[in-house]
């Protein structure tokens, strides 16, 4: 690594300062205890106020809005200080999906209205875009805002909503029209999850723990002065919004020490003898392939950012990265199953719930490799599944 | 040669198959999977009356004596149907030790039992250390202050079985240096079980022994065949659990091909797109890959190649079974990310699969090893 500037060294020892001190032991916790890309809901929340109150919430956003006005490489110097101190990552759908609607979209009021909330953590918003039969093909939805006066009714329903069951507020992809292409009839709605008429549903994932949920809408009001953008121009939003989603990523700060502490934990000695996983040449091999993939990630990140104009979206290497990033991550969660091996086999839902009491078996983070494997299953899936963005990436090079 | 299973093989596997399907639903799966025992007791009592627990074994215990070709057909239905009762822990690896044991005292009396479905067992082997090697063992056997008694101290890991078992075999190192294989009651003193519900909701159990005293007639071997025999009964239960996990394989391509002949996404089947396509193509030579590794092991059992050909069909299963399970999680897009269909719960079966009795990189280690002892002693 480079030697950084003076100005860089004294932002990374500010941002040093204030992690030692900030996060309570409970935040922590839930940091150690993210198997998945969200990350437990509470801790999480309680450590956005914190950040938020700090003033370091939003990084991406514009200064006027709350933003902090960092240098692209400050940021990742904050998320390399963030993943070393271990707090939880931040939910995205405030600050990374949400937010850039209202900002790129929304009224002067609008602004005014939510922005706000999005940013303290007051609010939590949720997803509402896939449906039981719009995933890939996103354009395909279904549910069904009707115009009545000032407000739409909406029938329908959602799935995959992360986090519906914790959030008072949903950001909306609804049909307006059924004329055109599907994508023309898209309008973007915001709604409170406490509109009479919303019922939610978890889902229970692979690690036995509810993630996901579908949420049902029977004769929902909603206010037009709640749309962002013009009625059957919602497509347009959301497309701008899912490529922020894909871009501005900095998922090499968290890979980065990931490998460190694998590295470290193929090396714990196994018995009274001695040995370690990491006698075992193979293991270094894999260990070091993965590394030069976490490298060319981290540095594909860096250049991508680097490059970028501010308010700019990276465009089709939005889709490069999150194919490489969610691969990487899907290999690092297998190399972390080798190496573990038979420790990491029970699965411990209960023991791993924040502020549990009960003993598991084994070390902590043992226990977290089996969930973290199978929520990982899900990187190549969700935002857009991979097959989509190679889909995206060989439209983009085959234009040109 | 045989490549599949022959006229009385095939009439037992389709009787199980319907058995299985009559029995587990994926409900009734998902439902043992949260119980407290993990399995069902009911079963187990109806696979003593199909005679499911004494195949292997010689008639004079009440068995059947048939050939593997019958538990590799048993376990393929198990594999594709989620069974969870342990089969496996207690009739092909403690049962299969305890078949081969010089002690006929301890087999003669155990054995009927358990074909009559009286009496489980588990085989606790695995510990930390030994990373699938069933010859690398730190737990010990010394001898007690009083008489011939012996005994045990250590940790295994990750016992399938072990919460539901009645007596358990425990490999332990001997005085003289040697391996052996002891028969130990669940609830002698100083014997801790730890019961555990591994991914997959099959049950396990870490047990530690703390100076547990046994008689020095608890040992399964008097005359240091304890190492070949505990082997070969590992590479059978091997062969077995493979079929298990090509069962569960072959399940989930058949899940895959339906879902991707159904599935519409941009107002066609799913199964359209040539990537999909390709993707299936994949899985289904991931899987005949398998089967035909899986009888070439079959074919030279109780020979000197059966190592050998057993460490490769294990590793063919860990990558296969897990490129498998994975891709068929991904053509199912989020609904194979939950609970809601069987398919995750194969790609957990699978991922456990691999991870027991020697992962991939065990075995390619091993068969590396092998090799260059070959080429050593042929120099």
């Amino acid at each position: 690594m480079l030697i950084e500037d003076q100005h860089s060294v004294e932002f990374r020892a500010e941002i040093r300062a204030f992690l030692d001190v900030a996060p309570s032991e409970e935040i922590l916790e839930a940091g150690r205890k993210t198997t998945s890309v969200f990350a437990p809901f509470k801790e999480t929340m309680a450590w956005h106020k914190i950040l938020f109150r700090q003033g370091w919430v939003a990084p991406t956003w514009p200064l006027e809005y709350g933003g902090t006005g960092w240098t692209v490489e400050q940021r990742y110097i904050f998320a390399e200080e963030c993943n070393r101190r271990g707090v939880p990552p931040l939910l995205p759908q405030n600050l990374q999906m949400v937010g850039p609607a209202v900002l790129g979209f929304g009224t002067q009021e609008q602004k005014e209205e939510f922005l706000p909330g999005m940013l303290s953590g007051e609010d939590f918003w949720c997803q509402g875009y896939s449906e039981p039969g719009a995933g890939s093909d996103l354009a395909a939805l279904k549910c069904r805002a009707d115009s009545d006066g000032d407000d739409y009714i909406l029938n329908g329903s959602k799935t995959w909503t992360t986090y519906g069951h914790h959030a008072n507020k949903m950001f909306a992809l609804v049909r307006t029209s059924s004329a055109g292409k599907p994508q023309a009839g898209i309008t973007f709605l915001l709604l409170d999850m406490n509109f009479p008429g919303i019922e939610v549903r978890p889902i229970v994932g692979l690690d036995g723990c509810p993630e996901q949920c579908e949420v049902f809408f029977s004769d929902v009001r909603v206010p037009k002065r709640n749309r962002i953008g013009e009625e059957n121009k919602g497509w347009n939003v959301a497309k701008y919004v899912l490529e922020f989603e894909r871009g501005g990523s900095s998922f090499g700060a968290w890979l980065v020490p990931a490998l460190e502490k694998l590295r470290a934990r193929s090396s714990l000695a196994l018995d009274d003898s001695g040995r370690s996983v990491a006698d075992d040449v193979h293991i270094q091999r894999r260990l070091t392939e993965l590394e030069i993939d976490v490298r060319a990630v981290e540095h594909t990140e860096k250049r991508v950012n680097a490059n970028l104009k501010h308010g700019e979206n990276p465009g089709p290497m939005a889709s490069l990265l999150k194919i490489i990033s969610s691969e990487v991550m899907q290999k690092f969660s297998e190399l972390q199953l080798d190496i573990v091996g038979l420790d990491a086999l029970p699965l411990q839902t209960a023991a791993l719930a924040v502020g549990s009491d009960i003993a598991g078996f084994g070390e902590e983070s043992d226990m977290l490799v089996m969930p973290y494997y199978l929520n990982t299953r899900a990187a190549s899936i969700y935002a857009g599944s991979n097959e989509v963005q190679r889909s995206l990436l060989a439209k983009a090079i085959l234009a040109s | 040669m045989q490549y599949q299973y022959n006229e009385e093989q095939s009439q037992f596997k389709d009787m199980l198959r319907k058995f299985v399907q009559d029995k587990y639903g994926y409900d009734c799966h998902l439902a043992l999977c949260k119980s407290e025992q993990g399995y069902s007791e009911e079963h187990w009592q109806q696979f003593a009356e199909l005679g499911l627990l004494g195949l292997p074994f010689s008639e004079n215990v009440g068995g059947l004596g048939v050939d593997s070709g019958f538990l590799m057909a048993i376990a393929e239905e198990f594999g594709r149907g989620l069974v969870l009762e342990p089969y496996i822990a207690t009739v092909v690896l403690a049962g299969g030790l305890l078949a081969k044991a010089d002690n006929s005292d301890l087999s003669n009396v155990l054995l009927p039992k358990l074909v009559a479905g009286d009496l489980k067992l588990c085989l606790a082997w695995e510990e930390r250390a030994s990373r699938g090697n069933p010859l690398d063992v730190n737990a010990t056997a010394t001898r007690s202050h009083i008489g011939d008694n012996l005994l045990i101290n250590g940790e295994k890991c990750v016992v399938l079985g072990a919460s539901s078992a009645d007596k358990l075999i425990v490999t332990a190192v001997a005085e003289d240096g040697g391996l052996n294989a002891y028969l130990i009651d669940c609830d002698a003193v100083g014997l801790h079980v730890q019961a555990q519900t591994l991914a997959d909701g099959q049950r396990a159990g870490q047990i530690r022994f703390c100076n547990v005293e046994i008689s020095a007639d608890a040992a399964l071997f008097s005359d240091g065949k304890a190492a070949a025999t505990l082997q070969e009964t590992l590479h059978e239960a091997l062969l077995v659990m493979a079929a298990d996990g090509l069962g569960a394989m072959d399940q989930l391509l058949a899940l895959s091909l339906d879902y991707c002949k159904t599935r519409q996404q941009f107002g066609v089947p799913i199964a359209t797109f040539q990537t999909l396509q390709h993707r299936l193509s994949d899985m289904m030579i991931a899987c005949e890959k398998t089967r035909s590794l899986l009888w070439a092991a079959f074919q030279v059992q109780g020979s000197s190649e059966f190592g050998e050909r057993v460490a490769m069909l294990k590793a063919q299963i860990g990558s296969a079974g897990r490129y498998v399970g994975q891709q068929a999680v991904q053509l199912h897009g989020g609904i194979g990310m939950t609970e809601e269909l069987s398919v995750g719960a194969y790609f957990k079966r699978l991922t456990v699969l691999d991870l027991l009795c020697g992962n991939r990189d065990y075995q390619l280690n091993y068969l590396a090893q092998r090799q260059t002892q070959l080429t050593v002693d042929a120099a």
